[in-house]
């Protein structure tokens, strides 16, 4: 087992340096540049710190449900809903009780994208990764229909909605641009220690990871499998759709077509590589950022910023080679 | 005419899907599959011509979908896991490599194959699938590892075998699909298939995972597509439609299929199974 | 087959067996669950390697290292669980794994299984899913498979255990006519009456060895079922008087559907008193799983009533009724008792998890289930490496240990425990016992699953059999009586 896992990693290496030294880059160079872009300066790191807050939020989303032997590849929807949805109050209710009203209505919205493919799951035992992916591409075109249409600033050319008043966006902890740290990566921090004691205290959170680790067992032990998988998924697309809207309320202060480049795909990634406990979210996610933050910096370099999303895809491999071998999620 | 340009790729790429999930294997990496064609099919067709274009990019996606296989059967780990990691893989890579060596590509007007070529391929394979899958004793062996794989390995079939050249067939369908794509709009651009392979998928799911069926649904879903095309911006009976919502239809036919509201589950049993 | 002997770790399932068939004919191959007969017929068919031992076949020594080159030798074996696969259509089923060609030539290969299935007298509707086929209709069409592959000398395994009776006959003679025509039949069954009807010759297995082998003219049925659970180890059996404990469990007439649609449980009635151990003696699959997911809660019972302590069942949940103190060992520990990949402290709760201690007000007492998950693994001295190393770590014998302490923990009121001994020695079977005898002493009910028909007698208050889905009550005064019983559980009255 252990020479298999090493030989895939080779070969990923083996592939990367390949493909670096074909394009004529030196990978060591592009290692550095890539470092040097997300960590080597104070604005770089707050870069990076607010590239790792979707993906952190995003990815507790994709733990929760992962905790319930669930794949939610819809947090992606769930999170663009989020965002649409606390876009539209926080553009309507001021201040921060339109930035309190805007996080709620978000989760509620990313909650109920992820109802139906719960309920499926649940009732029809149709699997929840062909729903999400169906339900992520139509929650694309509704919020793309959304921007362009009714919920478009008519003052601009951009296909975006107006700016969310500053008073009712979230606050700066520091705010020296370029060096600026917003409190979302706070909220985030706060709902991974909430969903880590969650999970180890409640008996709820003990069940539902019953249900995750072995369904049969939870059956005989007296716990309804329909409704825990029902509520993981609303708790994840709630927590998904949180992710949207901390995004917008945090730092894009609208939504615009293309809000998302694929957050909540990046997050499956970083609550695979986390596994089991809802703190290795954390340090997963800031990997996550920082290989995003780095690529940006990569590809002012001239080495194109896909190499950091090949990466990713190799990353989930291992880790799920070493992790997931066992695993049998699909109906 | 527009409606069987915009199915050709989707039918080639669920009869892709066709042939690894009839087979088990649960496989959302249509996408990034059809994504390597497309691109690598826009760098090697200039200098190889078209031909030569599209035996590269089959045997590129080819090697994807064998990758799908290698980790998903000798690996065992999570079909979804792993079709998201080809995808990620796929979008990644191809952005690189274009941007890196597609200054020939970009000039536009690549050689291609005539569009009939991908026509014909994309109207008989249906047809010749359903005739493998009834009538011959690779079909047969198939559809029997796709149902039960441990039933299968009682009878003597061996799945991991099985499933190689299923996956194999998935990757040359997916190839040619993504060439199909590049022959059509004449040039490469990243992520250009925009959603295409998970729309496929959705159209193998709508078929109830039978080839002709799939085909209509391709047709369907092309269809819509040709409204959405030539409807930009005109109102019907004085509505103004969005044309979002003709995108978005193919995937909520899906979910309400997937609801179990059409017709009964054909969900092969083995999916996902070892 | 001459001095088989096959061991599964320290366990010996075949102790030099010796089976002789005689070409034409059938030949049955008798014994309770576990005495070898499945083993023995899997080395026959290459699914196994025997330890030790020889095989000739025609007096020419033979191995088969696989199923396939046992299929190439003419051997072919219709196992307990079907190999149909019903996505596919009855024809697709027959020729899976031998097509004869790349292109499939349906129409001939139609018209040859049409005639192997007039040859047997059976009906086929090629073209349709197999999962349209009832019970019957797929042992007919395994056998078919079997033809189809040309097997000389075939093995069934239980072939009756799911059909109705006239489903049975109906296929008896067809193997009759088989037998006629030449063919060799070795048929391994629980079932007497089939071997004194049909079988020429039989052999007896007890506890992996050959008992003895008898022409079935020479013998009777009262003879084979004392052969088959040895008689002569008679213990002396404790009798407690608990005729004075009340009314805990009482059952009327429930039936239950079974996953093939017909009904795995047939109007069962029975009642349990307070203190009382009631064993369910019977062989596997006779309903016994179906009885004890009903009482739990996990099956919706199609009729009937279950009523414990005068608390009607109806309408609760399998998590009302653990809290009503039904507690269940269950019959496949590592599917249904334990999540192995969590810590013996995270197990000690599964089942238990909405009950104080270890719960208090919603939230998990991780001090309180520590404590537990000590007690509990203390109770029938489970070896284990700490609390919080994963359940995976412990051996089987260790887990079940666990789990049945697990299960006595918390003043149970209704006991099911389905093999409460299964993978423990002597001495561990013993604990568990006393536990179970513990926790009645203090007012719970327990009813106990065993295929070992020794172990229900030695431990049980009272004993009753399940065969085909009923329930069988002895006659008065005979609840202990091995001879009465063997016979209800093999359905020779």
């Amino acid at each position: 087992m252990i020479w298999r896992v090493i030989a895939l990693v080779t070969g990923a290496l083996a592939i990367l340096a390949g493909a670096l030294l074909v394009a004529h880059e030196s990978p060591i160079v592009a290692v550095q540049t890539l470092i040097h872009g997300s960590l080597g300066s104070p604005a770089a790191i707050a870069g990076t710190l607010r590239e790792t807050t979707p993906l952190l939020i995003a990815g507790l989303a994709v733990f929760i449900a992962l905790r319930a032997g669930l794949f939610n590849i819809g947090v992606e929807g769930q999170l663009i809903m989020g965002a649409v949805a606390c876009t539209f109050v926080a553009l309507r209710i001021p201040n921060a009780l339109g930035m309190i009203l805007g996080l709620i209505v978000g989760m509620i919205a990313g909650a109920l994208w992820a109802l139906p493919a719960g309920l499926i799951k649940a009732y029809r035992n149709g699997h929840e990764v062909i729903t999400t992916i169906m339900l992520n591409n139509v929650a694309l075109y509704l919020t793309s229909a959304l921007v362009s249409g009714p919920m478009k600033d008519k003052t601009s050319q951009d296909t975006a909605t107006p700016t969310v008043d500053a008073a009712t966006r979230m606050p700066w902890v520091y705010n020296h641009p370029p060096v600026q740290a917003n409190c979302a990566l706070i909220l985030g921090v706060v709902v991974a220690i909430g969903l880590a004691l969650w999970l180890k205290k409640t008996v709820a959170g003990y069940e539902l990871q019953a249900v995750g680790a072995n369904p049969t067992a939870a059956k005989f032990a007296g716990i309804s499998t329909q409704r825990v998988t029902l509520m993981a998924m609303l708790v994840s697309g709630a927590i998904g759709g949180l992710a949207g809207a901390v995004q917008v309320l945090a730092y894009e202060g609208r939504f615009y077509s293309g809000f998302s480049p694929g957050y909540g795909f990046d997050a499956l990634g970083v609550a695979l590589l986390a596994g089991t406990n809802a703190f290795a979210v954390l340090p997963a996610s800031l990997l996550f950022g920082i290989l995003s933050k780095g690529g940006t910096a990569l590809q002012v370099d001239g080495v194109p910023k896909g190499i950091t999303t090949v990466v990713l895809g190799f990353l989930i491999l291992i880790a799920a080679v070493i992790r997931y071998r066992k695993v049998n999620t699909v109906a | 005419m527009l409606t069987i340009a915009l199915s050709a790729p989707l039918i080639l790429a669920a009869m892709g899907g066709f042939t690894s999930e009839r087979g088990g294997v649960i496989n959302i990496a249509l996408e990034g599959m059809m994504l390597t064609a497309a691109c690598v099919d826009a760098l090697a067709a200039p200098k190889f011509g078209p031909v030569g274009g599209l035996l590269i990019a089959i045997v590129a996606a080819t090697s994807m979908s064998l990758l799908h296989w290698l980790v998903t059967q000798v690996y065992r780990i999570d079909h979804v896991i792993s079709g998201m990691a080809i995808n990620a893989v796929a979008a990644g890579g191809t952005n690189f490599l274009f941007l890196k060596f597609g200054d020939e590509a970009r000039k536009g007007n690549l050689p291609s194959l005539p569009s009939w070529f991908f026509y014909t391929i994309a109207f008989v394979a249906p047809v010749l699938l359903l005739f493998y899958a009834r009538q011959t004793k690779g079909g047969l062996r198939l559809l029997a590892v796709g149902s039960d794989p441990d039933k299968a390995r009682l009878m003597g079939v061996q799945p991991i075998r099985v499933r190689f050249f299923g996956l194999l067939a998935t990757g040359v369908f997916t190839g040619i699909a993504g060439v199909e794509l590049v022959a059509y709009t004449g040039v490469f651009t990243d992520n250009m298939t925009a959603g295409r392979g998970y729309i496929a998928l959705a159209a193998l799911i709508l078929g109830g995972w039978r080839a002709v069926p799939a085909l209509l649904a391709c047709l369907a879903f092309g269809f819509f597509s040709a409204i959405q095309v030539q409807l930009q911006g005109t109102a019907i009976l004085g509505v103004h439609v969005p044309t979002e919502l003709w995108a978005a239809l193919p995937y909520l036919v899906t979910i309400i299929a997937l609801a179990g509201f059409l017709g009964k589950n054909r969900t092969p049993a083995g999916l996902g199974r070892h | 087959m001459k001095g088989i002997t096959k061991c599964f770790g320290a366990v010996t399932a075949l102790d030099s067996v010796d089976l002789d068939v005689a070409a034409g004919g059938i030949h049955a191959v008798v014994g309770e669950n576990g005495a070898g007969k499945t083993t023995l017929m899997r080395v026959l068919y290459g699914a196994l390697h025997a330890d030790e031992g020889s095989l000739e076949l025609d007096g020419k020594p033979v191995r088969f290292g696989s199923s396939r080159e046992a299929i190439q030798a003419g051997v072919g074996m219709v196992s307990q669980h079907y190999g149909i696969i019903p996505a596919l259509t009855c024809l697709q089923n027959l020729i899976l794994g031998a097509e004869g060609g790349t292109i499939l030539n349906i129409k001939a290969a139609a018209q040859r299984a049409e005639a192997l299935a007039k040859r047997m007298g059976f009906q086929f509707d090629w073209n349709s899913d197999a999962s349209t086929l009832s019970p019957a209709g797929a042992q007919k069409l395994e056998i078919l498979k079997l033809l189809w592959r040309e097997a000389r000398i075939m093995i069934l395994d239980e072939p009756t255990a799911m059909l109705s009776p006239a489903d049975a006959s109906a296929l008896f003679e067809s193997l009759d006519r088989l037998a006629a025509d030449g063919a060799t039949i070795i048929l391994v069954t629980h079932r007497l009456p089939e071997v004194l009807e049909h079988c020429n010759r039989v052999t007896i297995l007890r506890g992996g060895k050959r008992i003895d082998e008898k022409a079935v003219a020479d013998t009777t049925g009262s003879e084979l079922a004392q052969l088959i659970v040895g008689g002569a180890l008679d213990k002396p059996t404790t009798h407690r008087q608990i005729s004075d404990g009340k009314t805990a469990l009482q059952i009327t007439d429930l039936s239950v559907k079974g996953s093939r649609g017909d009904l795995a449980l047939k109007g069962i009635g029975v009642s349990v008193r307070s203190g009382e151990i009631l064993g369910i003696a019977g062989v596997d699959g006779s309903g016994q799983r179906e009885l004890f997911h009903a009482i739990a809660g996990l099956v919706k019972p199609t009729e009937g009533n279950i009523t414990l302590d005068g608390v009607d069942f109806a309408g609760l949940s399998a998590a009302d009724r653990i809290e009503q103190g039904v507690r269940v060992i269950a019959e496949d520990r590592h599917e249904e008792g334990v999540v192995e990949e969590w810590s013996l402290d995270e197990n000690a709760a599964l089942g238990l998890q909405r009950l104080s201690p270890f719960a208090k007000g919603g939230t998990v007492d991780s001090t309180a289930r520590h404590a537990m998950a000590q007690k509990i693994a203390e109770r029938f001295s489970t070896k284990h490496g700490g609390l919080n190393l994963p359940m995976a770590s412990l051996s089987g014998g260790n887990q079940q240990r666990f789990v049945a302490a697990r299960a006595l923990c918390l003043a149970p009121k209704l006991l099911l425990a389905f093999q409460p001994a299964r993978g423990l020695d002597l001495k561990g079977t013993q604990q568990v016992y006393d536990g179970i005898r513990a926790a009645c002493a203090e007012g719970a009910a327990a009813l106990v699953v065993s295929f070992d028909l020794d172990e229900l007698l030695e431990q049980c208050d009272r004993l009753v059999a399940m065969n085909g889905g009923k329930l069988l009550e002895p006659l008065d005064g005979q609840s202990k009586d091995r001879d009465a019983i063997g016979r209800l559980m093999v359905g020779a009255h």
